[in-house]
């Protein structure tokens, strides 16, 4: 959990930069704010990728993320694809996930199976992000528990990548800047599918468990914002935090202005400890990953 | 959350109050002209000072020419942009010099926005005797000139004057990072972080774009132009290097855009040291050809590399100038540290490589010995012809008696600028708002 407090760090201090260069004399410097919203995107990977390797444990998160037609499709995608590669008890894990009983992580050769079957750009750029997130985490501590998450959060990733390359009326300009984003991590995605085959296969359960009792259901889907530092409410030292990101959210909405009204509107309804079950969910997950790599290209543009 | 802005506050005001006499005279740039007799600096306040060489003398031999102030002018002033609402910063980016074709100096000198071509000559005499003004400039009454005269020129005390020869403006939407003038020393090209735009000396009021790698959809952006030089024998080739840590070569003959490149000069990442800040540590903040034009030398922030032209694969020479730094990413990164960009600079002979560090501290590379040196620049630790003292830097373990530990290294004193001399072993170093001057050992 250190990565996710560490990158919560660096996503807050990046933050402030973008914030301070507005003020700057001389204007915004092109070059230092991209190379710091390169470090932010960085740092959000990281902190996503722990928030879904936490979320991805819960069945019952993991059944309401997708639509039940696209369990459907998935399970039979992923199924075949684990029993044949993997062991009977891996196999059961997959199907588990699906089915929503919590279970061992699913190892690598699933979630590679898993990502060569699914299909569509958009998925590879999902799988991209999060292995070239997956690498920063590997770099910053080796530890199975790291390659635990980072595998956990591969498959989390498929299946709502399979939930996002399904086209739906919504999402559509979502899915058309995730390529934008796949490119720019492409480059790193070169690199980091080398290592996919050197990660360890050894998990072990104890980060599960402790996840579980962290598990928090996706943010309403009105919340285009930067849902890290709201997820991070669920964080084991909840009570201060979770205040101080509340103020550092909303000074940070008013700076940004239209680019986070979505984080206005919802925070009166993103309470601590919401519970909030949607059957679709699992979309909103997804929603929220896109929209949340849009707020920072948009100030991008804004220079 | 608390600690950490409280640690942002911290470093800024520490970085504000401890050494700055005034923020308007930290130097911001050094050039020698290109016989080394003058050395021009550029500050944040606008202004261009100038020394010049002392004549060595018979008298005094071991006066080897110092360098005295030659001339100061305000080069560029503080604008304000009012379409967008932006301050333009009227603080000197870069100053480079012509080379010398009369009597007068010519040199450009740049800001965030425009380029100036300045020219400064000395004048030791003066015109007295006019018929329609006093000696002191008062108009005579026309009533009563009985006697017409023709002025003639008397010797004065020399005076330096600068003037503002072209302003070259208007050209670039992004901040101007480098101007490098071309070796048929008609052309020169200005860079800023996505486009180069290259002008002809006598023309003002049009310049070509040469590169442009703004793409159609900002979003997209991924990387942004760092520096460029031309090279220095081949009228033709140019290089601009970015913030992903590559380099690439241009030829303007191939077309009249040079977005293709001819050479690409990359060398792959090395996965093991990767981190949250590997892409701000593989920016490349400088690029220097050789005098020689055979090699290319960059600097990031951890290291400076050597290329040879014709090895696209992987530079030549790597150095490591701070890597005791590598582990402190994090709390460089919250001081803004990581962003500085230093500049690296050859010898006459292209055997030596300079770069500047933290702690005023400056590193120099022998190519040829492969050894290297830590030296200070700061008046407590050198007296005015001492010679300087080999510094250390400590990085772990035992610590030994003259060695400096990482912990106690002042980030706020950065030696960004240096220049070395084209053809004597004259290094000129800027520490801030000082600017030190060390020759050779004589005899």
């Amino acid at each position: 959990m250190e990565y996710k407090v560490e990158a919560h760090r660096i996503m807050s201090i990046s933050l402030g930069k973008i914030y301070n260069s507005r003020v700057q004399r001389g204007g915004i410097k092109l070059h230092k704010n991209l190379l710091v919203s390169l470090v932010l995107r960085s740092a959000r990977q990281v902190y996503l990728r722990d928030y879904y390797g936490g979320i991805c444990l819960s069945a019952q998160q993991a059944r309401e993320w997708c639509e039940g037609e696209y369990m459907d499709s998935e399970q039979d995608k992923l199924v075949p694809g684990s029993t044949e590669s993997l062991p009977e008890s891996d196999g059961q894990s997959e199907v588990a996930v699906d089915k929503g009983e919590p279970i061992n992580v699913v190892e690598s050769p699933a979630s590679l199976d898993v990502e060569s079957q699914a299909s569509g750009e958009q998925e590879h750029a999902e799988n991209v992000i999060l292995d070239s997130g997956c690498s920063d985490l590997k770099t910053t501590e080796e530890s199975p528990e790291a390659s635990a998450t980072c595998e956990v959060s591969n498959v989390v990733t498929t299946i709502s990548s399979n939930c996002i390359s399904d086209p739906s009326p919504s999402n559509p300009k979502e899915a058309t800047e995730t390529p934008t984003d796949c490119q720019t991590d492409d480059s790193e995605s070169v690199e980091e599918n080398s290592h996919k085959p050197k990660v360890p296969r050894a998990y072990t359960n104890r980060k599960r468990s402790a996840d579980d009792s962290e598990l928090k259901d996706p943010l309403p889907k009105r919340t285009k914002v930067i849902s890290p530092l709201l997820i991070s409410k669920n964080d084991e030292n909840k009570g201060e935090t979770e205040e101080m990101d509340t103020s550092n959210v909303s000074s940070l909405i008013t700076i940004f202005g239209s680019s986070f009204s979505g984080l206005l509107s919802s925070e009166d309804g993103a309470q601590p400890d919401s519970e909030v079950e949607d059957s679709d969910s699992g979309q909103i997950c997804c929603d929220q990953m896109l929209k949340n790599l849009n707020p920072w290209s948009t100030a991008i543009v804004a220079f | 959350m608390d600690e950490e802005i409280d640690t942002r506050k911290i470093n800024n005001s520490f970085l504000r109050d401890h050494n700055y006499a005034t923020e308007a005279d930290i130097i911001s740039t050094v050039e020698f002209n290109p016989t080394g007799e003058l050395l021009a600096t550029g500050d944040k306040g606008g202004r261009v000072v100038v020394f010049q060489r002392e004549q060595e003398s018979k008298n005094q031999p071991h006066r080897r020419g110092e360098y005295n102030v030659y001339s100061t002018f305000q080069s560029h002033e503080p604008e304000f942009d009012y379409l967008k609402s932006l301050e333009i910063e009227e603080k000197i980016n870069k100053i480079r010099w012509l080379p010398q074709q009369n009597a007068a100096y010519f040199l450009l000198s740049t800001n965030d926005k425009t380029v100036k071509l300045w020219k400064i000559s000395e004048r030791d005499k003066r015109p007295e005797g006019y018929n329609l003004k006093e000696e002191d400039g008062r108009i005579r009454d026309p009533t009563t000139i009985t006697a017409l005269r023709v002025p003639v020129l008397q010797p004065m005390d020399l005076m330096v004057e600068a003037t503002p020869r072209r302003v070259f403006s208007n050209a670039h939407t992004y901040h101007i990072n480098s101007i490098s003038v071309n070796n048929d020393y008609e052309t020169y090209m200005s860079t800023d972080d996505l486009r180069i735009n290259l002008w002809n000396l006598e023309i003002t009021n049009q310049s070509f774009n040469i590169v442009d790698i703004k793409p159609a959809n900002m979003e997209e952006l991924t990387e942004v132009i760092t520096a460029a030089e031309f090279h220095p024998n081949q009228c033709n080739t140019f290089v601009y290097s970015s913030s992903k840590g590559s380099i690439r070569l241009c030829d303007m003959r191939a077309s009249a855009l040079c977005d293709n490149h001819s050479k690409f000069f990359e060398e792959p990442e090395d996965p093991s040291n990767r981190s949250f800040f590997s892409e701000i540590i593989s920016s490349i903040s400088d690029v220097k050809f050789s005098h020689s034009g055979r090699y290319l030398m960059t600097r990031d922030y951890l290291t400076v590399k050597v290329w040879d032209l014709n090895m696209e694969s992987k530079p030549l020479e790597t150095y490591q100038v701070h890597d005791y730094l590598r582990s402190k990413l994090c709390s460089l990164y919250e001081n803004d540290c990581i962003f500085d960009k230093f500049e690296c600079v050859w010898n006459g002979s292209d055997s030596v490589i300079m770069t500047g560090s933290y702690n005023n501290f400056f590193r120099m590379f022998d190519r040829n010995t492969k050894r290297d040196v830590t030296l200070e620049a700061s008046r407590e630790n050198s007296k005015p012809r001492a010679i300087l003292k080999p510094r250390k830097v400590c990085v772990g373990g035992k610590r030994r008696k003259d060695e400096i530990s990482v912990d106690s290294l002042d980030f706020s004193k950065k030696i960004l600028h240096t220049a070395w001399h084209p053809s004597e072993n004259i290094i000129a170093v800027a520490a801030t708002n000082n600017l030190y001057i060390f020759q050779d050992k004589i005899n």
